[in-house]
């Protein structure tokens, strides 16, 4: 099994196919080598038969005969393989070559003569050259092509001992290479088996060298790491909303035992089972929150998305919270644009973005503060602005406020779902707005805090329809 | 704090059988919990309840009976309920439908109003909430083009914009007077707080704190003024109601 898989790493994949391309590489060099050689041979052989050639033609005729007859013993042969004399009427007179080879013109340049054209008289390919000399004869010489034979059994030759050690090296080279990539994928196949286990702890093994396997494993890492830290936020998450839900659930089931115990009258009863709804409504405020939260954050909502206008929502929300800010005792105001300002946006959903920030205002306002909403067009960008004189939020605690549950020490005995800027926040990212968080500083005693929503500037939202 | 007053029915423990004259409803709603659910309130509340399980059958039925009032689920086997109700319309019945839907189809209020629904509910919802709603859509509220509204001791003029009780005028606030119109037109009649959301500010969401209670406070304040039998009663449980003789 291990074996087989070693066979089929990209390692050893990329060795079989350096291996191919050194074969390759080394054919293509014999063979350029080889023809480089070939012709080299060619032209060393006619320039040979060539001066042969002029040195015997100024020989006398006897002479010349004797030389012939001499050449066809002795060792010059080896260069000179085809040394023949021939009459007139191309008649054989002296020499090794016994008829006139056909084809061959007396011309003094050099032919190649096939071995069928001689008569038997050479068993390879010749270079010939035949001129007429002293005394009316014909002097033919001629050269095989042995030489250039030699040279390619000598080539191949040490191509094939060179080329065998050489693949074998890269062949075991590979092997070495695939084993250990092999067994460090193998280690990460563990480390992630372990991680699906459940154990969210592990991490990829890291290595020494710096290589892409070893990038890998690191980016893999990284992103465990964010994996786990979301993990975590979601079991906070899950801690918080139990937590919250057990409240109010922990006080209904208290207080109907305690009806239940002791004898009450259908009034008292009444009273009981009325601030058991609450408790429970508030339970149920929690839940649709949440639903609410994760259907915005699932980017579901953008089909009722179109042009709304801040001014007349201002307005809206003015119409719809200055009854509760006049029984706080807070004055609520609206400053409008001189010009009417318009957002890419879906109406419903802003307008709940404002009642969230508004009710917020209020809620942590005391009385005798103000709550204002403006709308403004800073650069390119809309901006909506609530600002109140309230508690405000300290700066550690203004980027965890839009998370889930989150209430300041300060507001722990003020009611809400501790969802609201969270849902906010999902509302604003979904408009692909910020949600900016600073003090107001009025001249007051409070801090207060003013919330501004900067919409992207036109065109960078499209509506999905 | 003073004792919220009993609602006008009384809760029977079993089921009684609905009278001869009891409103007629069709429920078109494949998941059987929510069907045995709203079957057993709305018994409770003596309607005749006819339930179908798909779509296909519940068209067959809506064309072929009639019903003062459906009920039906978006997503139904064999014909989806936009598509039921589509049909309907196009075959001249004008029954009121009432849409159900999962919460997460928040976006297809739109659609199924357009469809010919005349109100949507998305689940899971509270069966004060249904009962509500069915009541105002058996009722018709009084829309007509008459320029004075009358409830009980109150009158209202739409063009004057003023309000009397007995004669005496009441200054009212526009948001004030739009909530009391909105009231006048179904009187005696439970209105939720949502049903007072979407439909006198226009809004579809649940606000953390009681705006609707301090809304109809301040209403209720210059209404039912001392000494005079409060007109404006609250809804343990369900919401509001303008009780008239």
């Amino acid at each position: 099994m291990f074996r087989n898989e070693l066979f089929r790493t990209a390692t050893f994949r990329l060795t079989l196919a350096v291996v191919a391309a050194m074969i390759g590489s080394a054919a293509l060099q014999f063979f350029f080598g080889y023809s480089q050689a070939s012709v080299f041979e060619a032209k060393r052989s006619d320039m040979l038969l060539l001066r042969e050639a002029s040195i015997l033609q100024r020989e006398s005729p006897a002479v010349l005969e004797q030389q012939v007859r001499d050449r066809a013993t002795d060792d010059l042969r080896v260069i000179m393989n085809v040394t023949t004399l021939f009459d007139a009427g191309q008649h054989y007179i002296v020499g090794d070559l016994h008829t006139w080879p056909t084809g061959l013109v007396a011309d003094g340049r050099v032919h190649v003569i096939g071995p069928e054209a001689t008569g038997g008289g050479s068993s390879t390919v010749l270079r010939m050259v035949a001129l007429r000399v002293s005394g009316d004869r014909y002097l033919v010489l001629g050269r095989s092509r042995h030489m250039r034979t030699e040279l390619r059994l000598m080539m191949r030759h040490s191509m094939l001992v060179s080329i065998v050690p050489t693949v074998l090296f890269a062949l075991i080279t590979g092997i070495i290479l695939s084993h250990r990539a092999l067994s460090r994928v193998k280690e990460m196949h563990e480390a992630i088996d372990r991680i699906m286990e459940g154990d969210l702890h592990e991490r990829l093994p890291a290595g020494r060298q710096n290589d892409d396997l070893q990038r890998l494993a690191a980016s893999v890492n990284r992103m465990l790491d964010r994996l786990e830290q979301l993990l975590d936020e979601i079991r906070d998450v899950g801690n918080d909303i139990a937590h919250d839900l057990r409240t109010p659930l922990t006080r209904v089931r208290a207080r109907l035992d305690r009806a239940l115990s002791a004898g009450h009258s259908a009034g008292a009863l009444r009273n009981v089972i009325s601030r058991t709804i609450d408790d429970l409504d508030q339970s149920f405020a929690i839940i649709t929150a949440l639903l609410r939260i994760g259907e915005i954050e699932n980017g579901r909502r953008r089909a009722g998305f179109g042009m709304v206008d801040l001014g007349a929502l201002m307005a809206d929300i003015v119409d719809l919270y200055e009854p509760i800010a006049e029984t706080k005792g807070i004055t609520l105001s609206c400053v409008a644009a001189d010009a009417a300002i318009q957002v890419q946006g879906d109406r419903d959903l802003l307008i709940e973005v404002l009642a969230n920030l508004v009710d917020n205002a209020i809620k942590f306002t005391p009385a005798g503060g103000r709550v204002a909403i403006r709308a403004r067009m800073d650069e390119h960008c809309a901006v909506m602005q609530i600002s109140d004189t309230g508690i405000g939020i300290p700066e550690a605690e203004r980027k965890a406020v839009t998370g889930r549950f989150y209430r300041s020490d300060k507001s722990r005995h003020i009611p809400g779902s501790g969802l609201g800027l969270s849902l906010v926040s999902a509302i604003v990212a979904l408009h692909h707005a910020r949600l900016d968080i600073t003090p107001t500083r009025l001249h007051d005693s409070l801090p207060g805090v003013t919330m501004s929503i900067v919409f992207p500037p036109p065109g960078v939202v499209q509506p999905v329809n | 704090m003073t004792v919220p007053p009993e609602p006008n029915r009384t809760e029977p423990a079993f089921p009684s059988p609905a009278r001869e004259d009891a409103p007629r409803i069709l429920l078109v709603e494949d998941d059987s919990k929510i069907a045995q659910e709203v079957i057993e309130e709305l018994e409770s509340r003596h309607y005749h309840v006819q339930h179908e399980v798909s779509g296909a059958a519940g068209l067959a039925m809506g064309l072929n009976a009639h019903f003062d009032v459906m009920i039906v689920d978006r997503m139904l086997p064999e014909l989806d309920g936009l598509s039921l109700i589509e049909t309907l319309r196009e075959r001249r019945v004008h029954v009121p439908v009432l849409v159900l839907s999962a919460l997460s189809a928040v976006d297809d209020r739109v659609s199924g109003l357009k469809a010919g629904g005349d109100d949507y509910l998305t689940k899971p919802f509270a069966m004060e909430e249904l009962a509500a709603r069915l009541e105002a859509l058996l009722r018709r509220p009084d829309n007509s083009r008459h320029t004075m509204l009358r409830a009980g001791p109150l009158e209202m003029d739409l063009i004057e914009r003023t309000v009397m009780r007995e004669g005496v005028p009441i200054e009212l606030l526009p948001r004030e007077f739009r909530l009391l119109e909105y009231l006048m037109r179904r009187p005696n009649q439970v209105l939720t707080r949502n049903m007072l959301l979407e439909d006198v500010w226009n809004y579809r969401f649940i606000p953390q704190t009681n705006l609707v209670d301090v809304h109809i406070g301040k209403l209720r304040r210059k209404i039912d003024e001392s000494g005079r039998p409060p007109l404006i009663q609250s809804i343990r449980g369900a919401g509001f109601m303008l009780r008239v003789s």
